[in-house]
């Protein structure tokens, strides 16, 4: 059962679209994620989930209640900010007991709850002190605990990683996934880091100029992105976007051909030299064995190595193409720029865009 | 360009005759000035000195010429400073510990601390010193009041805001005369706008100067009514500054409107209201303008503001010596408001 749904959602601030008719549904304790570049609208689109924005037209309805148009405070919801927004004048533990305050909850629950809340995002210590004195993420971690504290069926999180430092972007990941299992709430996420959609999101909507692109889970956007831009969205490094043509069921690259993808049959019906970009993921290319397999093999030249520790991304120069390729940094260290490697992609994992729409064919 | 150096001779340096030797015009103008006031007749002194002054300014320019541009460049403001305003206070601080009065012919007789004791038990300075706290107390409340309500209202965004704030502070940008002149016109019982409007209720015209209290009332309305713009735009100053976002968390959180102003809100603005006050209550300790134009201090003495009794001491009395002194204890009790704004001033900026 779907505890929220937008319809149509439609978004103008003067001349820009911010929302150009989204659509989606949320189940109930499900963590979704809106994933989409800066500026695509997710932002809008939680604002409008929350009430801050009217829609221009569309519906949102929560929990069975058409909530267009109904004030901020009918509905029972928390957002996160991405500045956090504390009460600068106001200490850690006023900050929690805010949004209890119009409520009515008696002294001593209103206590026990931030005791319970300060015990489970660990800001018990940092209570007494007001928010311009805590380090970044005891800030975020106390802006996402005066959401959660009046218990909402829903919880908005608008970029709230966004502000912080790499080391503690990758713990809270983990704390989020954390408090979604042992709180079971349903939490809308937005975010312009595909990592941070993959790792926690249950289903991504890929949110682009106002539209929804693609909804799926982490592996279907992984697998079958619907077009190239979900295509070069998901995934690091970014997908290898080769140009090339397409003939009787066959794609035409600059270092060879390749016949025997997912996209085969589709393929064949399209007229021939179809314009097409052919993607395939630096994952899905490997050093080429002794044996000659159903794998497209490519001898290459390295351009360039980026050593990232644990693998290595190589920039490799084949035909006027040049893509990349992730190694294991036991296998990339004996390559240096200018050597000669045989590598073979996998036909299986590649995809086809087309070069006007950028939809996938499959 | 050279230093001056002592020559071959061996003469000092500071004898040497040369047209940057300021150390040399200094010595003959202090010789020359005290002589010449003592031997030679008034305007033939006068003249003396004013040469010996110019030769001295000029050696000093021609000496620091090139040499010391930012000094050289600062020191006419601070001529001017020093003979328009240090030099009088100086001046008429000493004249407090005298015994003098401007339109005798008597020189100054020491005095010790007699105008300050007869100041301070004198019944009429404390009675005027009662005008001036309630003139002080009213204006500054209405005006806080009044400023803060428009602030509130100016803070949200409507049709012809723009034009209608620039109306709003208008009455600020006027000059006290004009201000001043208005409000006569406005409270005149025959053709006054006041005494009219009246008049089509009750057939009478209405005459607001007439008693102690309608004056003290007019006096106010009109301090009020100039200086409401500045609290105005003050406290919208602290209004605009409070980030949007925050109002935003707080409708999500549930928070009551009065809530919202208490913790939201105000702590943004309340350091900008006591500074509002304090330059208020300051500038309404020392109002004498609108009093001196409207009321002249009438009916009676009942609005004779303190400001007021020292320019009747000082100017229609003659008083000098102890309009001097009064003017001190005035300045006293202004300074030691002025550092309350300014300690205030700086919690500001801590916070900020």
């Amino acid at each position: 059962m779907s505890i929220l749904s937008v319809t149509g959602a439609e978004k103008r601030y003067g001349s820009i679209n911010a929302l150009a008719g989204t659509s989606f549904e949320v189940e109930a304790g499900e963590f979704y994620c809106l994933l989409g570049p800066s500026a695509a609208g997710k932002t809008t689109t939680l604002r409008a989930i929350a009430g801050l924005e009217t829609l221009d037209a569309g519906r949102v309805v929560f929990d069975g209640q058409d909530m267009t148009g109904q004030p901020v405070q009918g509905r029972d919801m928390a957002m996160v900010f991405q500045t956090f927004a504390l009460y600068p004048h106001l200490t850690a533990r006023q900050n929690l007991e805010y949004p209890l305050r119009e409520a009515g909850h008696d002294a001593g629950e209103i206590r026990q709850r931030v005791g319970e809340i300060g015990e489970l995002l660990r800001i018990a210590h940092t209570l007494d002190r007001k928010p311009s004195t805590m380090s970044g993420g005891e800030q975020q971690r106390l802006a996402i605990g005066r959401a959660l504290i009046r218990r909402p069926k829903l919880l908005l999180l608008d970029e709230p990683l966004t502000n912080l430092d790499a080391k503690l972007r990758h713990d809270t990941r983990a704390e989020f996934k954390r408090l979604h299992r042992e709180l079971g709430m349903t939490i809308v996420f937005a975010t312009p880091d595909q990592l941070e959609a993959l790792t926690m999101g249950e289903r991504i909507a890929v949110i682009n100029e106002g539209w929804i692109v693609q909804i799926g889970t982490p592996r279907e956007l992984y697998a079958a992105p619907a077009d190239r831009f979900v295509g070069t969205l998901v995934g690091a490094p970014t997908m290898n976007l080769l140009p090339a043509a397409g003939s009787d069921g066959k794609v035409a690259l600059p270092f060879g051909e390749i016949g025997n993808g997912p996209w085969s049959k589709t393929l064949a019906d399209f007229p021939a030299e179809t314009e097409l970009l052919f993607g395939f993921r630096p994952h899905d290319i490997r050093l080429a064995g002794p044996e000659a397999g159903p794998a497209l093999r490519v001898d290459a030249k390295v351009h360039l190595t980026e050593p990232l520790g644990d693998i290595t991304v190589l920039d490799l120069e084949a035909g006027d193409a040049v893509f990349k390729m992730v190694l294991p940094e036991e296998e990339a260290v004996q390559y240096r720029v200018g050597d000669r490697v045989a590598v073979e992609i996998n036909p299986d994992k590649t995809l086809l865009f087309a070069r006007d729409t950028g939809a996938a064919i499959r | 360009m050279t230093a001056v150096t002592s020559d071959a001779t061996g003469t000092p340096r500071w004898l040497t005759p040369s047209p940057r030797n300021w150390r040399l015009a200094l010595l003959i103008a202090v010789v020359a000035i005290p002589g010449s006031i003592w031997l030679a007749p008034g305007n033939v002194a006068f003249w003396i000195s004013f040469v010996a002054v110019s030769a001295v300014t000029l050696a000093v320019t021609i000496n620091a010429w090139g040499r010391y541009p930012g000094p050289l460049l600062v020191a006419p403001a601070i001529a001017l400073l020093f003979v328009m305003n240090i030099f009088p206070l100086m001046w008429s601080f000493g004249l407090s510990f005298f015994r003098f009065r401007v339109n005798r012919q008597a020189p100054p007789r020491f005095a010790g601390l007699d105008n300050y004791e007869k100041i301070l038990t004198d019944p009429t300075v404390w009675d005027r010193l009662q005008t001036t706290a309630l003139v002080v107390v009213f204006t500054v409340a209405i005006q806080m009041i009044v400023g803060f309500l428009l602030a509130l209202l100016f803070e949200k965004e409507f049709p012809g805001r723009r034009v209608l704030l620039m109306l709003v502070l208008t009455p600020m940008m006027l000059s006290f005369v004009a201000v001043g002149a208005f409000f006569r016109f406005y409270y005149e019982p025959t053709f006054g706008l006041l005494s009219q409007a009246v008049r089509l209720f009750t057939g009478e015209p209405f005459i607001l100067l007439k008693t102690p209290a309608g004056a003290l009332a007019g006096i106010v309305f009109a301090d009020a009514w100039m200086w409401s713009p500045f609290v105005m735009l003050l406290v919208l100053a602290g209004l605009v500054s409070v980030p949007k976002y925050l109002y935003e968390a707080a409708e999500i959180d549930r928070a009551s409107w009065w809530r919202k102003f208490r913790t939201i809100t105000f702590p943004y603005i309340r350091s900008l209201l006591l500074l509002a006050l304090l330059f208020r209550t300051i500038e309404a300790f020392k109002l004498f303008d609108i009093v001196f134009l409207i009321t002249d201090g009438g009916p009676g003495s009942s609005t004779e503001t303190i400001a007021v009794y020292v320019f009747r001491v000082s100017f229609q009395f003659f008083r000098t010596s102890q309009s001097s002194a009064l003017a001190y204890f005035i300045l006293f009790i202004v300074i030691v408001l002025t550092n309350l704004y300014l300690y205030f001033a700086r919690q500001r900026s801590q916070e900020a």
